[in-house]
């Protein structure tokens, strides 16, 4: 998978607070890649030093191909950003604000035109082009914000907490986009704090902190701090042989009654499960459903922060 | 979401200077019309002007002065002295009101460059447009730009209008006046260096402050050498020729640099993201 945003101990200092500390990130083309991390942890200032809006106190990155501090004009006309505001002109209208930006972007005339209409479109936004920003929703600005960022096609999309604030049927219209993205093969580098969103759209997380705790992908970070457990749902309530049974067969890591439930924790369930269900049904066991179970990456964020700690 | 997206293979780029700054001013002027507060401060000053400046020529012209006023003034312009009174008075009216139009584009560009700075760090459209392919330098110009052209305009219509009505109801006297070399010298070169010197005063002060009135207070103290002028003159401390002309011309061109060198080494991209509050 080529590599599209490489950092090299990046490190971003204001006086003696150092916001950004020796990060070292590898972002593969076309993947939506998770940064979390808590308010006032350097996210932002990640973002802007990928975008080449602020300069890094040492360290250096490759952005889109690009060199971060030699080429960045380069690197703004390869990446698009969502800021933490939508940033709109609110007394102009959604149409002139899109290309207002295209043009900013270098596109002519008619490819801006031709743009705008597109994600306006795109957006749901076409019927209301000619009214004035300050007239939309917050939902609806955000959708014109993403708009704008995503206007020039860049490589890299920027997004700094997308959904935040949202009403569900907006921010599932953001969900779908970067989806769209990732499946036109762009990159997204979505910043975030929320966790199921995380979990529901990135190939890959790193959470962070000032520095870089740990990057994998969800499920890797959730098999590797709790194991790959599935649940086991029996009519009736399993029996203390049940668990018995599901404790004695080869590859089951650990067992336990929950709720009227067996969950079991095993490091290969493709191969255990068959051999699980083959145990019950030979007990006598009646089994209602089989579920995977997965932690929330809540859990796994905070078990990780702790551990930092 | 309706319809997908598509790759078009678009290639984002630095847009070429003379786009950028037009589109620039064209979205600063679309937003300072969408403004009637700011419309409203824009035009008011130099229609004020105009109307007093129109007004007392014509009732100059209509009332004939005092020997009083005719003594006070030979006394503070020994130059007129020989002429006909009501001639006299005429072009020393004409002539102050000059003075006053020179107000006009320290005032007008100012209210516009403290919106067009401190309007986008409230309305926190700077970061996105930062973020774009541009360089600050151009987008500082561009901003620049946009405050001048305006109030150059108005200055030189507001001139026009004032020419047009001296010529109908003034004297000869007044009209010589008004059309006057270092007049016209001094609304066709001064005016563009004044209003430069006033909108860029303006961008850098509005790095510094949120609140726009605060702004137009420091600000404001741009009009006091153009004022000091008018009074020198009026109580016959400084006689206004060419070569004052020429000089003070030099001293604002070299005031313009000065402050338009600040104005940049203020306007860089991080300041503006980290530090402007």
């Amino acid at each position: 998978m080529q590599t599209v945003l490489r950092t090299d101990k990046l490190t971003k200092r204001f006086g003696t607070l150092t916001a950004v500390d020796r990060v070292d990130l590898d972002v593969h083309e076309g993947e939506v890649f998770g940064y979390l991390g808590p308010n006032g942890a350097g996210k932002t200032t990640t973002l802007r030093l990928l975008c080449a809006l602020i300069a890094p106190t040492s360290g250096g990155a490759e952005v889109a191909g690009f060199r971060l501090g030699r080429e960045d004009t380069k690197i703004r006309a390869a990446v698009g950003i969502l800021t933490e505001q939508p940033g709109l002109y609110e007394r102009q209208s959604a149409w002139d604000n899109l290309v207002f930006y295209g043009t900013l972007y270098g596109l002519t005339r008619p490819t801006a035109h031709a743009q705008a209409e597109r994600f306006l479109r795109m957006m749901g936004l076409w019927d209301r082009r000619t009214e004035s920003v300050v007239t939309f929703s917050r939902g609806m600005k955000q959708k014109m914000a993403i708009a704008r960022a995503a206007l020039h096609e860049p490589r890299i999309l920027f997004l700094d907490e997308p959904t935040t604030g949202l009403d569900p049927d907006a921010a599932k219209t953001v969900r779908e986009f970067i989806v769209a993205l990732r499946g036109e093969g762009r990159t997204v580098f979505l910043c975030t704090h929320n966790l199921d969103e995380a979990d529901r759209l990135c190939d890959r997380i790193a959470f962070f902190s000032h520095r870089v705790i740990r990057i994998d992908t969800p499920d890797h970070l959730r098999a590797e701090l709790y194991g790959r457990a599935t649940e086991f749902r029996l009519m009736p309530a399993p029996r203390a042989e049940d668990l018995a049974r599901v404790r004695a067969v080869p590859g089951v890591r650990e067992a336990h009654l929950e709720n009227g439930s067996i969950i079991v924790e095993a490091p290969d369930p493709l191969r255990t499960n068959p051999l699980l269900v083959r145990a019950l049904l030979d007990g006598g066991a009646e089994i209602a459903f089989v579920t995977e179970r997965k932690p929330h990456l809540e859990d796994v964020y905070l078990r990780i922060v702790e551990a930092r700690e | 979401m309706n319809g997908m997206l598509i790759n078009t293979g678009i290639v984002a780029r630095e847009p070429d200077r003379t786009t950028l700054v037009r589109t620039v001013c064209v979205r600063e002027w679309r937003e300072a019309l969408s403004n009637k507060l700011l419309v409203g401060m824009t035009l008011l000053p130099p229609l004020v002007i105009l109307a007093a400046g129109i007004i007392a020529v014509g009732a100059a012209a209509v009332n004939p002065p005092s020997e009083r006023d005719v003594q006070a003034l030979y006394a503070a312009a020994p130059a007129v002295q020989g002429l006909d009174p009501k001639e006299a008075v005429q072009g020393f009216i004409a002539t102050y009101f000059l003075i006053l139009f020179m107000l006009i584009p320290t005032v007008v560009p100012l209210t516009m460059a403290i919106y067009s700075v401190i309007g986008e760090k409230s309305a926190r459209t700077l970061e996105p447009l930062l973020a774009a392919p541009i360089g600050v330098g151009e987008l500082l110009f561009a901003k620049s730009l946009a405050s001048t052209v305006p109030s150059v305009i108005v200055t030189w219509l507001a001139y026009g209008i004032y020419l047009g009505s001296v010529k109908s109801l003034g004297s000869e006297a007044a009209v010589k006046a008004v059309t006057a070399p270092r007049w016209i010298l001094a609304i066709v070169i001064m005016v563009p260096l004044l209003t430069l010197l006033s909108v860029n005063l303006g961008i850098l002060i509005s790095t510094r402050v949120n609140d726009v009135r605060v702004a137009q207070q420091i600000g404001g103290l741009v009009v006091v050498p153009v004022v000091g002028l008018g009074i020198a003159q009026v109580t016959g401390q400084v006689v206004i020729n060419n070569e004052s002309f020429i000089n003070f011309s030099l001293l604002l061109v070299t005031a313009d640099a000065a402050v338009f060198w600040l104005a940049r080494l203020a306007f860089q991209r991080e300041n503006i993201l980290v530090r402007w509050r």
